[in-house]
């Protein structure tokens, strides 16, 4: 590569783009919208998630094969992913948090092992098919974030915004041509709510304030995906070197990112931990830094992952996963474990979806905003797994979208007419509850709202004895259990106040009650 | 660009703060003190004076950019004179014709579009699309023609605007409005399909209701020179039929509140929302399983269109064609009783011709 400055503005403008391409990816891929398989780039180019999906899976899903793109991009150049790609890495590098203006203080190095343990163990818990770790993702982690947390606040911002602005006299009929402009294309149709935002919002707050112990603090010491693209980096082709004019001044030490130039070695670095980020290139005096090929394997470091640590994540994996099976969710499924159509897997593992890479795209996607993010509902195994809220959203009839954007396909592709033949659950009426049945109210919204041709609500008409006086002819609210889908806008509908008085039950309970 | 100062940044933002809380205390003032009078129709509809504030003003249209609260949104239709209006009927059916054929008859019978939409008028047509999982032969939407050739008509009258929209109950709204097919031909026709904005509904007092008191209305609806219904007729398991007075259900947020007493909701609320002109589709109507259907066989196929400037009129007669009679609908019985319109079919002067 040649040295010559003009390499770190042009890593930033990389930067930026990508960050750009990823999020306009994410904010275009809704219902009608770009096609599944573009919005799918992303998540698909990232080697983690694809290899442990289908490890886990034990079936390759075509597109994954574009995380090979990626591996080979890391086998030329290393980690040049984390440097000129990542979009979690440019936002870490965007917000470099740093408190006080003393020197930050010192990590220890042997933390760096971490992201090579979280890698092995997510790499382990996929052979056993367990995904959990996945939780840990750059990718999954940005767009999780982005979906449940900054989309919805970026909702309400712009909305009372809005609202405020049309009350200047005349402004209203602009801003509600501005709203309709922008709102179809990059924001909810509806304000979206999503349970424990904050607690999705708090981990990546959590992930940027690391930056002030050190900078890149995730990807330098914690990120699985970094483990992973470093170990294969140990061979990349193009390395950097110092030539024998360095003056061993250790300015190019002070300004790496990832602080893997050791001024002690002859400023020598860690191609597994370098991210190609040209800083040093620009930052030496005498132009003694160069990327050339190399082919041989790095040096060993000391928190280099070894034989015995490696085998020992192998056991921890296997322990984990027994201890997961061991929950109480494994034994008593919740009643309320919905997950989106067709995805529902065999009985035994019901509590987490087995290739979900917990991205949450069908979150974002889901127009009715009843797909939400599982924090502790699916046991902790099923952190950021989708769950099917009814009471805050239902399962649109005439949408298959979650399907269509899923990376793995741990939501299956189908087409509209077998969506719409998914039993995602039971619907109940609870008769102590329903305003018909306790109140002798009329009220047959469940049965209105059905989508079903053939109606899975059937009224019942009876005369009913009321307290003053006389009969009422009332309608009763019947489920044709053999009907139901389990879509959920009988619940979503039901005018009774908390929970509904007509409930959605996973499919796997029989009864209810 | 100038360095601007933190200081001169907090005042500016000050400003525009203060400046928008005072519009909003203005035009919180407005609404208090002239509260907006529930609209009339044309004067021989219009109801006896069940409330203060219900006599429609007699201003000429004036620009867009008056308050809504100043400005009945039916001020414009209110121009003919009653003896103007007396010569047409009370109600209009025409049958066996083309969607267009039937509504261009139908409202030439009334008086023709210019009886409701003056030149530079905003108009709304409001449809019913209350699913967005059925075409147009499912009967479960209004018939995209019936919707497309209003929307012509109004722009023959001479309208500035006109915007079509409603709120699904299931799905989303963009969606309902390709596959109904409705926004195909209301596009063609010039008109602009809105999806109505959760931010833009308006808690309105209903002076004249006597269960529901107030609810939230969208807010273009509020301020329309001139709004048009056009229901599809169906049945409908708690209101038995729904037509005309059950589709402006549509523009208010919470329809679930309204359950509670349905008859009586839907009467209240058409003490407030009046419609010029009410064109029920029945060119295809729902026998079965409404308000949704999904099956062609619950679809029965008339090729008729009712119209009329009595909304309990229009629902009056769209009810024998079930084999029912007005009475059987609770709010037709209500909102008669009401005075919003009449549902003794006897005594009205109808016009029954086919195109």
């Amino acid at each position: 590569m040649p040295t010559r400055p003009g390499w770190v503005r042009s890593r930033k403008a990389v930067q930026a783009l990508a960050l750009i391409a990823f999020v306009g990816l994410l904010l275009l891929s809704r219902r009608d919208g770009l096609s599944g398989d573009l919005a799918n780039i992303p998540m698909r180019l990232d080697p983690l998630l694809m290899l442990a999906s289908t490890l886990a899976a034990r079936a390759l899903i075509v597109g994954s094969v574009l995380a090979l793109a990626t591996l080979l991009l890391t086998l030329v150049f290393g980690r040049a992913w984390c440097g000129w790609l990542c979009p979690l890495g440019t936002m870490l590098d965007l917000l470099p948090a740093k408190l006080g203006r003393g020197p930050r203080p010192a990590v220890p190095e042997g933390l760096r092992k971490v992201k090579y343990v979280l890698f092995f163990l997510i790499l382990f818990a996929a052979l056993l098919g367990n995904q959990t770790l996945l939780f840990l993702d750059p990718l999954a982690i940005f767009f999780r974030t982005l979906t449940a947390a900054v989309w919805p606040i970026l909702d309400q911002i712009v909305t009372a915004l809005e609202t405020l602005l049309s009350q200047i006299p005349g402004f209203d009929g602009p801003i509600s041509s501005l709203d309709a402009a922008i709102r179809p294309l990059i924001l909810p149709a509806e304000p979206v709510s999503y349970q424990d935002a904050f607690g999705f919002a708090s981990f990546f707050v959590v992930l940027v304030a690391l930056n002030a112990l050190a900078p890149r603090f995730w990807c330098r010491y914690l990120c699985p995906l970094g483990g992973f693209l470093g170990l294969i980096s140990r061979v990349a082709v193009f390395r950097r070197t110092t030539a024998v004019s360095c003056s061993n001044c250790g300015l190019c030490a002070e300004d790496c990112p990832t602080g893997t130039i050791d001024a002690a070695r002859s400023n020598a670095s860690d191609p597994a931990e370098c991210t190609v980020c040209m800083e040093c290139l620009e930052t030496c005096p005498l132009g003694a830094v160069k990327f050339k090929p190399s082919l041989s394997q790095a040096e060993g470091r000391p928190y280099d992952p070894r034989r015995r640590e490696v085998l020992l994540t192998l056991g921890a994996a296997a322990v984990g996963i027994a201890l997961f099976r061991s929950d109480l969710l494994a034994k008593r499924e919740s009643p309320f474990l919905l997950r989106p159509p067709g995805s529902r897997e065999s009985n035994a593992d019901v509590v987490a979806l087995t290739s979900c890479t917990r991205c949450n795209e069908c979150v974002r996607v889901c127009p009715t905003g009843g797909l939400q993010p599982a924090v502790f509902q699916a046991g902790l195994q099923g952190l950021g797994t989708p769950l099917l809220v009814p009471r805050l959203g239902y399962c649109d009839y005439s949408c298959n979208a979650c399907g269509q954007v899923c990376p793995t396909e741990a939501i299956p592709l189908l087409s509209l007419e077998d969506k719409q033949q998914q039993v995602i659950g039971k619907a109940y009426i609870d008769q102590n509850r329903c305003l018909a049945w306790s109140d002798h109210r009329t009220c047959v919204v469940c049965e209105e709202m059905c989508p079903l041709p053939a109606k899975a609500i059937q009224l019942e008409e009876q005369d009913v004895w009321v307290p003053d006086g006389g009969t009422v002819r009332l309608q009763l609210p019947h489920v044709v259990r053999d009907l139901c889908i389990g879509c959920g806008i009988c619940e979503y509908r039901c005018p009774v106040s908390g929970d509904g008085a007509i409930r959605v039950y996973a499919p796997s309970v029989i009864a209810a009650f | 660009m100038p360095d601007i100062s933190r200081r001169d940044f907090l005042r500016l933002a000050a400003l525009v703060l203060g400046y928008a809380a005072l519009a909003g205390i203005v035009e919180a003032c407005k609404s208090v003190t002239t509260p907006r009078p529930p609209t009339s129709g044309p004067p021989d509809t219009s109801p006896p004076a069940t409330a203060p504030g219900t006599e429609p003003a007699p201003t000429p249209p004036s620009s867009s950019m008056t308050p809504a609260s100043a400005l009945p949104a039916s001020a414009l239709p209110a121009s003919p004179t009653p003896a103007a209006s007396a010569g047409y009927p009370d109600l209009v059916v025409a049958r066996h014709g083309e969607p267009e054929a039937l509504v261009r008859r139908a409202v030439a019978a009334l008086g023709g579009m210019e009886r409701f939409v003056s030149p530079g008028s905003n108009v709304i047509v409001k449809p019913n699309v209350c699913v967005s999982y059925r075409t147009y032969t499912y009967a479960a939407t209004t018939n995209p023609w019936v919707v497309g050739t209003l929307v012509k008509m109004a722009f023959e009258a001479g309208a500035k605007t006109v915007k079509v929209m409603d709120y699904p109950y299931g799905g989303a709204a963009a969606e309902a409005y390709a596959r109904s097919g409705i926004a195909e031909q209301v596009q063609a026709a010039g008109g602009q399909m809105v999806v109505m904005s959760d931010r833009n509904y308006v808690r309105t007092r209903i002076p004249a209701g006597k269960w529901l008191k107030q609810t939230d209305v969208y807010n273009d609806v509020l301020k329309a020179d001139v709004l048009i219904n056009v229901p599809v007729a169906k049945v409908h398991s708690s209101a038995v039929v729904t037509a005309a007075m059950k589709n402006l259900m549509g523009v208010v947020r919470d329809r679930s509140a309204m359950h509670g007493n349905l008859g009586q909701a839907i009467a209240d609320l058409n003490t407030l929302i009046k419609p010029d002109l009410t064109v029920v589709d029945c060119v295809r109507i729902l026998t079965r399983n409404g308000p949704s259907g999904g099956k062609l066989s619950y679809v029965k196929k008339l090729d008729t269109v009712v119209a009329s400037t009595d909304i309990v009129a229009a629902d009056s007669f769209t009810a024998t064609l079930f084999g029912l009679k007005p009475n059987d609908l609770a709010y037709v019985k209500i909102g008669a009783a009401m005075g919003l319109g009449r549902s003794d079919l006897s005594k009205l002067k109808v016009q029954d011709f086919s195109v």
